[in-house]
């Protein structure tokens, strides 16, 4: 399937062979005395060649790209909206956002928000890191369960964990008596937990993978003991995976609408529940507004996780399969 | 390594716990409230005779008519995920200026990590009969349109919640394919188009199947795009199970939905699975032969 269309598209445009070719030499004539290299056989570089092909894809490339952006775009323009009615776009003006300070709703929800992301992310850290640590230092049979387990959390669709869990949690709380289940950050927090403890340890593990244990065992061998290793040496090798997880799992629990619409309780509802709910009664510019400021606090932390990873000698590549969850 | 008491998995049996109690346990009553029966109007769920006949319910026409609804989508929406965003990851590995590549994979990560329901909010303005879509089309002579609402709409907001799941794989895929094998398949005089389907492609085969399955499983259980772009006509089976629990109060036949919808999922792409290597396997067969002969 792929082949036939990515494929095709460069057959199509192969055909003037000879032409092309004639372009790509000089191309690399170009790029060559560019590099200050003057040998054709110097090592094989990225020879910029401007090919039909080539520029499609840049336009398409740049098309989608926009794509991606019109609602984000539209979502940040209309939060300075004046009308009572967020489709609505009436005037210009910053009123909406003053609903964070007027509103005690609003606000209620984002601070709920914020406690559960900042709760979940350190708890869902703490154990992931544990457990990544396990998985890569010290492997065994229990390892391919464990993964087992872990391929199971990712491949379960969410909907399906947020219908499980609001029974259990009822169970819990009222039928066995366990008062903490009914506490609503209680609930969330458990709820976002299980998706990030399954991101933190993969990006743990993958992180210590890539590292031979020479350095633990030139710690053991100069006599460290066991906890000293790990504290001095084992734990600041994890460190970019330990915080790029941490700042994952606080945007996983930002963003997660499906499992808190289940297990929140009133009283407790986080920002996303709110807004679900506000789509049914009418949405008000203000969930644009808050959702901008939102997205700022979010960006902010992956931008962070992307430059720990930078710092940390990742490529651009492996950044993008860490900040897409492992 | 020093000899220890303890068990190796034991840094790891917090979080092992962890997911015990609040996955594996919460998944296997789901399960087992499936072969259940909701008692009387305000019982949610008994389980005192089991039986199939949840599934039984869940097979019939008016339910199973969303189940083939959502399969649709499924499938046509990952495949337009794929045939927009291969071009996308190709063009931002291989063809992309090197020291962009980084603000590139930042540019499809701030989608990703906008809040899904926000961005679908974002598709509703636009798509709303007072939306930019709909002016565009009044403003060509046209009657306004209401997409919102509809099916074109649910596919158009899941193709485009889901497509950041299929460029980032993609993109590391090529990524990894690199410069440098697909220059010595040119210098040793293959046409691009060779080098793409003998070269390029295979390589980046592990990325396009880690791309399609990490679109085609959420999408399947997608709720909150059909919810907010859906209404009653794009309905998917994310909403229906939802409202097993949520409106209708019966926990046992909501279940049966939900393991359904595994089954259908994990069905599906085993079922697809199957196809691509069976209609593959020709092709495969003589590439290897080939092979043979130039390494003679």
């Amino acid at each position: 399937m792929t082949s036939a269309l990515v494929g095709s598209g460069e057959g199509a445009f192969a055909a003037p062979g000879t032409a092309s070719g004639a372009a790509r030499d000089a191309a690399s004539s170009r790029s060559g005395t560019a590099s200050g290299s003057t040998t054709d056989g110097a090592p094989p570089q990225h020879r910029p060649r401007r090919t039909f092909l080539d520029r499609t894809l840049k336009v398409w490339a740049i098309l989608i790209f926009a794509f991606l952006f019109t609602p984000i775009v539209v979502i940040v323009a209309y939060s300075f909206n004046t009308g009572r009615l967020l489709a609505a776009f009436t005037g210009f003006g910053f009123d909406s956002f003053g609903a964070l300070f007027t509103k005690p709703v609003v606000r209620d929800a984002v601070l709920v928000s914020l406690k559960v992301g900042v709760i979940a992310a350190i708890f869902a850290a703490l154990l992931g890191t544990f457990a990544g640590i396990a998985l890569a230092r010290r492997p065994g049979k229990w390892t391919y369960w464990f993964m087992g387990l872990l391929l199971l959390v990712a491949v379960t669709p969410e909907i399906v964990d947020a219908v499980a869990l609001l029974p259990w949690l009822v169970f819990l709380g009222q039928d066995l008596g366990l008062g903490m289940f009914n506490n609503g950050i209680v609930r969330l927090v458990i709820g976002n937990s299980v998706f990030s403890i399954a991101v933190v340890t993969y990006l743990v593990r993958a992180r210590l993978l890539g590292m031979p244990e020479n350095l633990e065992e030139a710690s053991a061998d100069l006599y460290a003991p066991p906890m000293r290793t790990f504290r001095r040496v084992t734990l600041p090798l994890t460190m970019p995976a330990i915080l790029a997880g941490l700042l994952l799992s606080f945007t996983f629990s930002l963003d997660d609408t499906i499992v808190a619409s289940f297990v929140q309780v009133s009283g407790a509802t986080p920002w996303p529940v709110y807004v679900l709910s506000a789509v049914h009664s009418g949405l008000r510019p203000e969930v644009a507004a808050v959702s901008s400021i939102m997205l700022v606090i979010t960006l902010g932390a992956l931008a962070v996780v992307g430059i720990v990873l930078k710092r940390a000698g990742d490529s651009s590549a492996e950044i993008a399969s860490t900040m897409a969850g492992g | 390594m020093p000899r220890r008491r303890l068990p190796k998995y034991a840094l790891a049996l917090p979080a092992w716990l962890w997911l015990i109690a609040f996955f594996i346990v919460p998944v296997a009553v789901v399960f087992w409230y499936s072969f259940g029966y909701k008692p009387g109007l305000f019982g949610s769920h008994a389980n005192d005779v089991l039986s199939f006949d949840r599934y039984l319910e869940v097979l019939t026409p008016t339910f199973f008519k969303t189940f083939l609804n959502t399969l649709q989508i499924g499938v046509a929406g990952t495949l337009l995920c794929f045939l927009i965003g291969a071009p996308v990851a190709y063009w931002m590995a291989l063809k992309a200026p090197a020291h962009l590549k980084g603000l590139l994979v930042a540019l499809v990560l701030v989608p990703f990590w906008t809040n899904f329901l926000i961005r679908t909010i974002g598709w509703m303005i636009v798509l709303s009969p007072e939306g930019w879509v709909s002016q565009a089309f009044q403003a060509l002579g046209f009657n306004p349109v209401s997409i919102l609402y509809t099916r074109p709409a649910v596919l158009l907001g899941v193709v485009y919640n889901y497509l950041p799941l299929m460029i980032l794989p993609l993109f590391v895929a090529f990524d990894r394919v690199g410069v440098v094998l697909r220059e010595a398949s040119k210098d040793l005089g293959a046409s691009p188009l060779r080098t793409f389907t003998r070269v390029t492609f295979p390589l980046a085969r592990p990325g396009v199947i880690v791309g399609v399955l990490l679109v085609y499983i959420p999408l399947m259980g997608d709720y909150i795009t059909a919810t907010v772009l859906g209404g009653a006509k794009g309905n998917m089976v994310g909403q229906m199970l939802a409202s097993q629990f949520q409106t209708a109060q019966n926990w046992a036949l909501g279940s049966a939905m939900a393991i359904m919808l595994i089954l259908i999922t994990m069905g599906s792409i085993a079922v697809m699975g199957g196809l691509i290597i069976l209609g593959t396997m020709p092709i495969r067969r003589r590439n290897r032969v080939r092979l043979q002969e130039v390494s003679v």
